[in-house]
C-alpha cells in the first residue's frame, strides 16, 4: 500500500512545551483517515505542519513521496486542498465572489470552481453574501475553495465542528465519495462517532502522541474485551471488592485477562455468589479511545 | 505575485466603502476649510495680495487635514485588514502561497493609490471652492503642489503603520483609537515648537504645513528635509523588514 503523507519522528515544541512529539504518520492513498484526539492534543498542529503552515521542531514529513518543505510547498500545494481550524470566507462578499478571489488566487478555471462548487451543492446560494450563511453552508463553501484545485489530497481539520446532525451526514457522504474518486481525505474530529462512521483508518492522538494507529479491527483487536459476569446478585458480588460495575442482570469489569477471569468467578464461587454465566462483550469504540487518550474526555 | 495580490486586495475591498468614507472626507475637509471663503471680511481680500487670501486657504485645509487624515488612514487600514481577521483570509492566502506580509503590501498599494487621490482631489477641489468663491489673486499653485505631495507621501507613511498594526492586532477599535490620538497629536503640532512636531509619526500632519504664522501675517515655511526624508525612509524601511517577518512567521499575523 502506498502512503500519500508519511512523518518520521515528526514534533513540535514551544519554549519547553512540546505540542506533537514523535509522530510517525501513515496514511495510505485513497482512503478516509481519521485523525482523532481530544481538543489540544496537537492534531491542528499536525496538520498546519503538513501543510508547511507551521515549522517543525524535528522530524520530516513526506507527501506524495517527497519532502514537504518551505522550498516544495508551491510544488506540492496544487495536489494539496485544506481547511484548517474554522472556514474562510469574506463575509461582505458573496459566494461567487469569494470564489472568484480563490479563482485568481491559485490560477484556476472557471470550470474547476463551477464543478467544486456543484460537488458541495452550494449553487443555489452563491449569489448570497457569505454573511449570511448557515455554518454548515460557511463549511461547505470552505471546503469547495479546498476542492476547486482538484486535489489528490485534502486536509480537513474538523470539518464538521458546530454542524446539525444533517450536516455532518452531507460532509460524511462528501468525502466519501471523494474517497471513492480516488482523492485520499484526511479529516480531524474529537467526536469519534464522526470520524469513524467514514475513516477506514483511524491516526489517534494523546497528549501530542500517536497512541494508534491502524484500522477499525485493528484497534478492537488492541482492546480486551470486557467480561460480563451474568447473577442474580450483583450487590453482593461488588462488596467483594471486585473493579466492577453493575449491569442488568450481573457486574462488568474492564481489562480482565483470562487468567484473571479464572480468578474472578474462583472468588464469586467461594463466597457463595451464584455465577449464572461469563462472557466476553466487545467495548464500545469511544471505549476504547478514552483509554488510548488517557481518559482526557472528547470534546 | 504581488501584481495578483493587488488584483485580489481590489476584488476584496468592494462593498468595504472605502470610495464612501474618502468622498465624505474630501468634503468635509473641503467645506470646512473652504467655511471662511463665504464671510465678508474674507471675500474682502479676494483681490488683495497682502490679505493672502490663498495662504489662509491653504492653512485652514493643513489644520483640517490633519484632524481627519490620520482617523481616515486608520479607519481604511483597518477596513481592508479586518477582513483577513474575520474571514480567516491569512490561512487561505497562506495555503495559496501569499504570506500575510504580501498581503499587508499589495494592501499598502491599493490604498496608497486611493489616498493619493483623495489627497490630489481635496486640495483640486479646495483651490477650485477658491477660484469658484471669486478669488482673484493668483493660487501659489508651487507651494499647494508641494504640500500635497508631502501629504500623499506622510499619509502612505502613516498606512503602513496602520495596516502593520491593524494586522498585528486583530480588534480594530485599537487602530481607530490610536488614529484618534494622532489625530489629536497633530492638531495640536501646529501650536506647540517646531521640534515637537517631528517627535511622533502624527507631528508629520504639522511639520508639513508650508506656512506659519509671524505676527499678524503667514509666512512660508516648511519641513527639515532630511528629517522628512528620514522619517519616509525609516516608515518604508520598517514597513517592509515587518512584512518580510510577517511572512516568514507561522500562521496568521496577530
Amino acid at each position: 500500500m502506498s502512503h500519500v503523507i508519511t512523518t518520521e519522528g515528526l514534533t513540535k515544541t514551544y519554549g519547553s512545551r512540546t505540542v506533537v512529539d514523535s509522530l510517525d504518520l501513515r496514511v495510505p492513498e485513497g482512503c478516509v483517515y481519521g485523525f482523532l484526539g481530544p481538543n489540544g492534543s496537537g492534531k491542528s498542529t499536525t496538520m498546519k505542519m503538513l501543510l508547511s503552515l507551521v515549522r517543525p521542531s524535528r522530524g520530516a514529513i513526506s507527501v506524495f513521496g517527497r519532502p514537504m518543505d518551505r522550498r516544495t510547498r508551491h510544488e506540492l500545494s496544487p495536489m494539496i486542498g485544506s481547511l484548517i481550524e474554522s472556514p474562510p470566507g469574506y463575509g461582505h462578499l458573496t459566494g461567487w465572489e469569494n470564489m472568484a478571489i480563490v479563482r485568481r488566487m491559485l490560477g484556476l478555471s472557471e470550470r474547476q470552481v463551477r464543478r467544486a462548487i456543484a460537488t458541495v451543492r452550494l449553487g443555489d446560494h452563491m449569489d448570497q453574501r457569505v454573511r449570511a450563511y448557515s455554518l454548515g453552508m460557511k463549511q461547505r463553501l470552505g471546503i469547495a475553495m479546498a476542492l476547486a484545485r482538484e486535489p489528490r489530497l485534502l486536509v480537513l481539520d474538523e470539518p464538521t465542528n458546530g454542524l446539525d446532525p444533517s450536516g455532518i451526514e452531507e460532509i460524511r457522504e462528501l468525502l466519501l465519495s471523494l474517497a471513492d474518486e480516488g482523492v485520499t481525505v484526511m479529516v480531524s474530529s474529537h467526536l469519534l462517532d464522526e470520524v469513524d462512521r467514514m475513516a477506514s483508518v483511524l491516526g489517534i492522538l494523546g497528549r501530542g502522541r500517536l497512541v494508534f494507529q491502524g484500522t477499525r479491527e485493528a484497534l478492537f483487536d488492541r482492546s480486551v474485551p470486557d467480561l460480563v459476569v451474568d447473577t442474580p446478585e450483583p450487590r453482593r458480588a461488588l462488596e467483594l471488592g471486585i473493579p466492577a460495575v453493575r449491569v442488568r442482570g450481573g457486574v462488568r469489569v474492564s481489562g480482565t485477562t483470562d487468567d484473571g477471569t479464572a480468578e474472578l468467578v474462583r472468588r464469586l464461587v467461594h463466597h457463595d455468589v451464584p455465577v449464572h454465566g461469563v462472557r466476553r462483550v466487545r467495548r464500545s469504540l469511544e471505549e476504547v479511545f478514552m483509554d488510548l487518550t488517557g481518559r482526557e474526555g472528547l470534546s | 505575485m504581488i501584481r495578483t495580490a493587488v488584483t485580489l486586495e481590489v476584488h476584496k475591498s468592494r462593498r468595504l466603502r472605502v470610495g464612501v468614507l474618502c468622498l465624505v472626507m474630501v468634503a468635509s475637509v473641503v467645506a470646512l476649510a473652504g467655511m471662511n471663503l463665504f464671510s465678508d471680511a474674507t471675500r474682502a481680500g479676494f483681490s488683495d495680495p497682502a490679505a493672502q487670501p490663498w495662504e489662509a486657504l491653504l492653512l485652514n485645509q493643513v489644520l483640517m487635514t490633519a484632524m481627519t487624515a490620520p482617523i481616515l488612514v486608520a479607519v481604511l487600514a483597518g477596513r481592508q485588514v479586518d477582513i483577513e481577521h474575520q474571514g480567516r483570509g491569512w490561512t487561505l492566502a497562506r495555503v495559496a502561497g501569499f504570506g500575510p506580509g504580501t498581503l499587508c503590501r499589495a494592501k499598502a498599494v491599493v490604498l496608497g493609490v486611493v489616498l493619493t487621490l483623495t489627497t490630489g482631489a481635496q486640495s483640486v477641489l479646495l483651490l477650485g471652492a477658491g477660484l469658484a468663491a471669486g478669488i482673484t489673486v493668483a493660487p501659489p499653485l508651487a507651494l499647494w503642489g508641494r504640500y500635497t505631495f508631502c501629504l500623499v507621501l506622510v499619509n502612505l507613511a502613516l498606512l503602513c503603520l496602520h495596516l502593520w498594526l491593524a494586522a498585528r492586532v486583530e480588534h480594530q477599535l485599537v487602530g481607530l483609537g490610536v488614529g484618534l490620538l494622532g489625530a489629536f497629536y497633530a492638531v495640536f503640532s501646529l501650536l506647540m515648537p517646531v521640534w515637537a512636531a517631528y517627535l511622533l509619526p502624527w507631528g508629520y500632519y504639522a511639520a508639513i504645513s508650508p506656512l506659519a504664522m509671524s505676527g499678524d501675517h503667514l509666512v512660508r515655511s516648511g519641513p527639515v528635509p532630511w528629517l522628512l526624508a528620514l522619517f519616509l525612509g525609516a516608515a518604508a524601511t520598517l514597513f517592509l523588514l515587518a512584512c518580510r517577518r510577517l511572512d516568514r512567521s507561522e500562521g496568521g499575523p496577530a
